[in-house]
């Protein structure tokens, strides 16, 4: 399949919340093989717009479709069967889990071993967990955490937090990645590491949308930008095209008429 | 790495040592210890169901004599009734505990806090009335003796308490296993993080039926094995006392799962009101300053180990 028919669209999406228009009716299509930054201001709607994606918001009007295939109406968790995994803007790790068990997590569900298995010691559960912790330390080894795997996230600085929920984000191979601010609270060496794993995620194969404000970092590893303000897209394109638009320009430092 | 295992290492052998006196106690002490300690068991995996809905729901149940008098109730029927031993019938306790803990989940799944807690409370109430209600099969206040063995040849009182203790090590080697599955794994993330559990793929309801049907099973083989080791079953044991108790065995074992930790709660809840038994008025008052005690000695414990430890590095 090639890269636009792979893709994850949204058709008219709108979403409110009482009165107020979070969402108004956006179109986007985010692409396989390619990574598209989704950039803008505080309370632009960029969250929102990955909760309607990732089934956590039904928005009113619109239609999500991933490869041709109606999302309408599916669960989060049914969404993450088809392989649509998120990170969030605020680390969700569990703290009663080791590192690499909360990485084990993001590839539990391409894992079906009974319940017999999750309270008695047979094979099938003991080589599910090897297998899984396998996929997991491999991850993080990637991502330089090896030596974090069997601490707390409660022992880790928050950078590193989010490098991990990053790892439970990719362990599972997903066919869509959204990542909400992956770069928050990171130093330059971790955002230097981070941009080289993106750049090796983004495959024919993959949907990766990075919300961002890291305008470093957006500029130097998207392809393709959608800016959004107010619940609408004030300007989509390339890095270079998004960079020269006069609207972005304003919203990002403001104008006279502003002052 | 090697200091995490080494504390696994440690933390499993502290947890064979007190099975292994255990299992030597009955040639050291008398029948009715014996007796009692065969019940602490059985209440120790009591005090482990609420514990694992506190630990894995986040929920706290004050009405688990519901399934505790289930798993009894199906011991003390088949056994009075039938004939059908433990073999037979402890499996039907767990099969019992786990259906009506996902039936009552089920119409419960959005309830939290002080709601579910008051609905389970709902459920320990009924309980006494419901097998009075049903006399014709439970016995009603005469209750029922059970009394097949479940080895034949071996002197039942020894059958009685190695049947408990031998329940009690299997659950808690169970949970202790299901902690490290892919099931528990993602449970701890429901609880935490239900938003997250959801994104891959583990839905909230799922978890919260789940975690209550396990709960359910347990709190059957809880009462399963009080059947047993207790000899008999009748209504007075599955009061909301009873369950207020299991509740408080929880709470002074700080919510623990592993062995040592609910063979403290499980000794509260039995031990605690037979040595105060001979306190006449007084019972409640030492109970509530016991209770008290073995509350702030788990909080300050590891403080004051600290500070010894500090010490005994600084001298």
């Amino acid at each position: 399949m090639d890269q636009v028919t792979n893709a994850l669209r949204g058709d008219g999406i709108a979403l409110s919340f009482g009165g107020i228009k979070v969402l108004k009716g956006l179109d986007v299509e985010f692409r396989a093989g390619e990574i598209t930054g989704l950039i803008g201001p505080n309370g632009a709607g960029k969250t929102s717009l990955f909760n309607c994606l990732t089934g956590a918001y039904r928005p009113q009007h619109g239609s999500i479709t991933y490869a041709g295939t109606s999302l309408d109406g599916l669960p989060p968790a049914a969404r993450a069967g088809k392989g649509i995994v998120r990170s969030f803007q605020h680390v969700a790790l569990c703290p009663d889990l080791s590192v690499r068990e909360n990485v084990m997590i993001g590839v539990a569900r391409n894992y079906s071993a009974g319940w017999a298995s999750a309270f008695l010691p047979l094979s099938a559960g003991r080589k599910e967990r090897q297998d899984m912790a396998a996929a997991a330390d491999r991850v993080l080894a990637d991502l330089g955490l090896a030596d974090s795997a069997d601490l707390l996230p409660s022992e880790l600085p928050p950078g590193t937090q989010r490098l991990v929920e990053i790892a439970r984000a990719i362990v599972g191979k997903p066919s869509v990645l959204l990542l909400d601010e992956p770069a928050a609270g990171l130093n330059n060496s971790e955002t230097r590491d981070l941009m080289k794993v993106l750049r090796k995620l983004a495959s024919t194969d993959l949907v990766l949308v990075v919300v961002e404000h890291d305008m470093d970092l957006v500029m130097s590893i998207c392809d393709r930008i959608y800016v959004l303000n107010f619940g609408e897209f004030v300007a989509v394109g390339t890095p270079e095209e998004v960079r020269g638009n006069e609207d972005v320009v304003r919203i990002y430092l403001g104008s006279d008429d502003d002052e | 790495m090697t200091q995490r295992l080494q504390d696994i290492a440690a933390s499993s052998i502290a947890s064979w040592i007190p099975v292994a006196i255990l299992a030597a106690l009955p040639f050291i002490v008398g029948g009715s210890w014996t007796f009692t300690l065969g019940l602490c068991f059985a209440n120790s995996i009591g005090v482990l169901a609420v514990s694992f809905l506190v630990r894995y729901g986040g929920e706290v149940s004050i009405g688990h004599t519901f399934f505790t008098a289930l798993g009894a109730y199906a011991v003390g029927v088949l056994d009075t009734r039938f004939g059908v031993s433990l073999w037979a019938s402890v499996p039907l306790a767990l099969l019992l505990g786990v259906s009506l803990g996902i039936a009552f989940a089920w119409p419960s799944r959005n309830l939290h806090g002080i709601y579910l807690a008051v609905t389970t409370l709902a459920l320990a109430l009924a309980v006494p009335e419901m097998i009075n209600n049903l006399d014709w099969i439970t016995g009603g206040y005469e209750g029922l003796y059970v009394s097949t063995p479940l080895v034949p040849g071996v002197e039942m009182g020894l059958q009685r308490y190695y049947l408990g203790l031998a329940m009690l090590v299997a659950v808690a080697a169970a949970v202790a296993r299901f902690r490290l599955s892919r099931q528990g794994m993602t449970l701890l993330l429901a609880k935490t993080h239900p938003a997250a559990a959801d994104a891959f793929g583990t839905r909230r309801v799922w978890a919260r039926i789940a975690v209550m049907g396990i709960s359910g099973g347990i709190g059957a083989l809880c009462g399963a094995t009080l059947a047993f080791s207790g000899s008999t079953v009748s209504p007075g044991g599955f009061t909301f006392w009873q369950a207020i108790f299991l509740l408080v065995g929880s709470v002074v074992s700080f919510y623990g799962l592993s062995l040592v930790r609910v063979l403290i709660g499980g000794a509260f809840v039995t031990l605690v009101p037979q040595l105060l038994s001979a306190s006449g008025a007084w019972i409640p008052v030492f109970y509530g300053l016991s209770l008290l005690g073995m509350i702030l000695l788990g909080h300050y414990l590891p403080r004051i180990q600290k500070t010894l430890a500090r010490r005994k590095g600084g001298a």
